[in-house]
């Protein structure tokens, strides 16, 4: 336990710039994103009633009142996330990739520390998962900050504030990084976390058997996907519905621990007995 | 006493490991040598169970490689193990953190002893000082047993001197060494026992001191009969 959270704590300095940089453009391009917008709208309120002559009322019947879900669909507030997940997803095979490529050794160091070889899974997992949830904390963090500044800029008569619920009730893409219920959290990061397992088994596999492992890899992945999804299609042509979504989410549960398990043991004897440095 | 025995390895259709077999006894120098490709490196990464073998067994002290062998024995191998970003100290600091057996004392002084500046960084570091501070990660841990890969592998001749009194000192003393290495001339007259290695096959496997004066051989010249050069 001791060396699996050094570990952690060793991966996650690593990436620690990194994260900081993602962090940083998030904040920086969404904040541009609420000013640019808030006086894109104030220039047009501007334009209309000093210019054209409209009344106020007749401005807000023409045009609404600005509300952040207008910034949270912009491409201001999703380009930011779609980066940070693109970099999370990107991450996911640099956290092996790194340790081999190159002139990069360090495997050999890793391999040969005095700890089970899976805290090497466990701790570049966790990695995984602190880089996401990071990055969740840290958009929940600045989305009330960014509310803030929009409401400094936009006066009362021309805005509706909304909460945050009401912003994810109307932006439904927002709910996969920031669920709004238990079962919400269970099955989008349960599933998150299984693929990362699932795609960290194929890399292994790539890392233990080379091209032949790259087939094996795709060929394990493929069944995992058709394993995790097989409750769904019998569900759906073969039982007519006959479960309850509740006894479905339950099957699910199952089957995707069954999948974690066996990706946690194939992956723990690839790295005892068929990893190559 | 680490075992090798009857090891076989292939990479895709090729068998680069035939059946090898030899043992290399604590407090003992042994030199795995052979030409390029025979498969050296190949050895020492089988057994420290960073390759698999196809057959055989490897055994340490009479026992399979598993997590707690790692505090017994050290690989240093022809390319620094750690991060080149780390500085000397950052990677030290690793080595303690890990490993109860780590030395700091020798640490120290080995780094005394290769005159290096813990503050450098490893990226910054000139071939032979990037190999000096690999020996000094392996030799400052308290293990039985040190296998370095051509440890003196494109490293100027002063380097080489430097590491070669490594061998001569009381860092290496009753620990048990295997090491791979063309340039043999550098420490054949430490050498306790050599292996030969041809085709996937251990050749010959003998004796240096018993070859000198027994027959009045060096190892180069049994390496000549042996190898036909």
């Amino acid at each position: 336990m001791k060396n699996y959270l050094k570990l952690v704590n060793f991966e996650f300095n690593r990436v620690a710039k990194l994260f900081v940089v993602l962090l940083g453009i998030t904040l920086v391009i969404q904040m541009v994103g609420v000013i640019v917008l808030s006086k894109e709208y104030l220039n047009m309120a501007n334009e209309k009633i000093y210019e054209d002559m409209m009344t106020k009322i007749e401005f807000l019947e023409n045009f609404g009142k600005m509300n952040f879900s207008q910034i949270v669909r912009s491409i201001w507030f999703f380009g930011p996330i779609g980066l940070c997940a693109a970099g999370v997803g990107f991450y996911i095979f640099l956290i092996w990739y790194r340790d081999w490529v190159g002139k990069n050794t360090f495997i050999y160091r890793l391999l040969m520390l005095p700890t089970t070889r899976l805290n090497i899974f466990y701790a570049k997992i966790t990695n995984i998962l602190i880089l996401t949830f990071g990055l969740v904390a840290f958009q929940l963090i600045i989305m009330p900050i960014e509310m803030l500044v929009m409401k400094g800029m936009v006066p009362t008569e021309f805005r509706s504030d909304m909460g945050l619920n009401k912003i994810i009730a109307v932006m439904p893409e927002l709910s996969i990084i920031i669920p709004r219920s238990l079962i919400e959290l269970i099955l989008y990061y349960g599933a998150g976390v299984l693929a990362v397992a699932i795609l960290f088994t194929a890399i292994l596999m790539e890392r233990s058997f080379k091209w032949k492992g790259i087939l094996v890899g795709l060929l394990y992945s493929a069944i995992a996907v058709v394993f995790m999804i097989l409750p769904l299609l019998l569900q759906e042509f073969v039982f007519n519905g006959f479960f309850y979504p509740i006894e479905l989410l339950g099957i699910e549960i199952v089957m995707g621990v069954m999948v974690l398990t066996a990706s946690v043991w194939l992956s723990r004897f690839l790295l005892m007995k068929k990893i190559t440095v | 006493m680490i075992e090798v025995k009857a090891v076989e390895k292939k990479f895709g259709r090729k068998k680069i490991l035939k059946g090898v077999s030899f043992t290399a006894n604590k407090g003992e120098i042994t030199c795995l040598i052979g030409i390029n490709g025979v498969g050296k490196t190949t050895i020492l990464n089988a057994i420290m169970a960073l390759t698999p073998i196809n057959k055989g067994e490897i055994l340490i002290d009479g026992k399979p490689l598993d997590k707690h062998s790692f505090e017994k024995i050290t690989f240093i191998p022809d390319a620094i193990t750690m991060l080149p970003q780390m500085t000397i100290a950052e990677a030290m600091e690793f080595m303690k953190d890990f490993y109860t057996c780590w030395n700091q004392e020798r640490a120290t002084e080995l780094l005394g002893f290769f005159r290096l500046n813990q503050s450098d960084r490893i990226s910054s570091l000139s071939k032979g000082n990037t190999a000096k501070v690999n020996l000094l990660l392996g030799l400052a841990l308290d293990v039985d047993y040190v296998l370095m890969d051509e440890p003196f592998s494109g490293i100027d001749m002063f380097s080489r001197e430097e590491i070669a009194n490594v061998f001569t000192s009381h860092l290496i003393e009753n620990r048990g060494v295997i090491i791979t290495t063309h340039e043999v001339g550098d420490i054949e007259h430490l050498i306790d026992k050599v292996v030969l290695l041809d085709n996937g096959l251990v050749t010959k496997e003998f004796s240096a001191e018993e070859a000198r004066e027994n027959e009045g051989k060096s190892v180069i010249d049994v390496m000549r009969e042996v190898y036909h050069r």
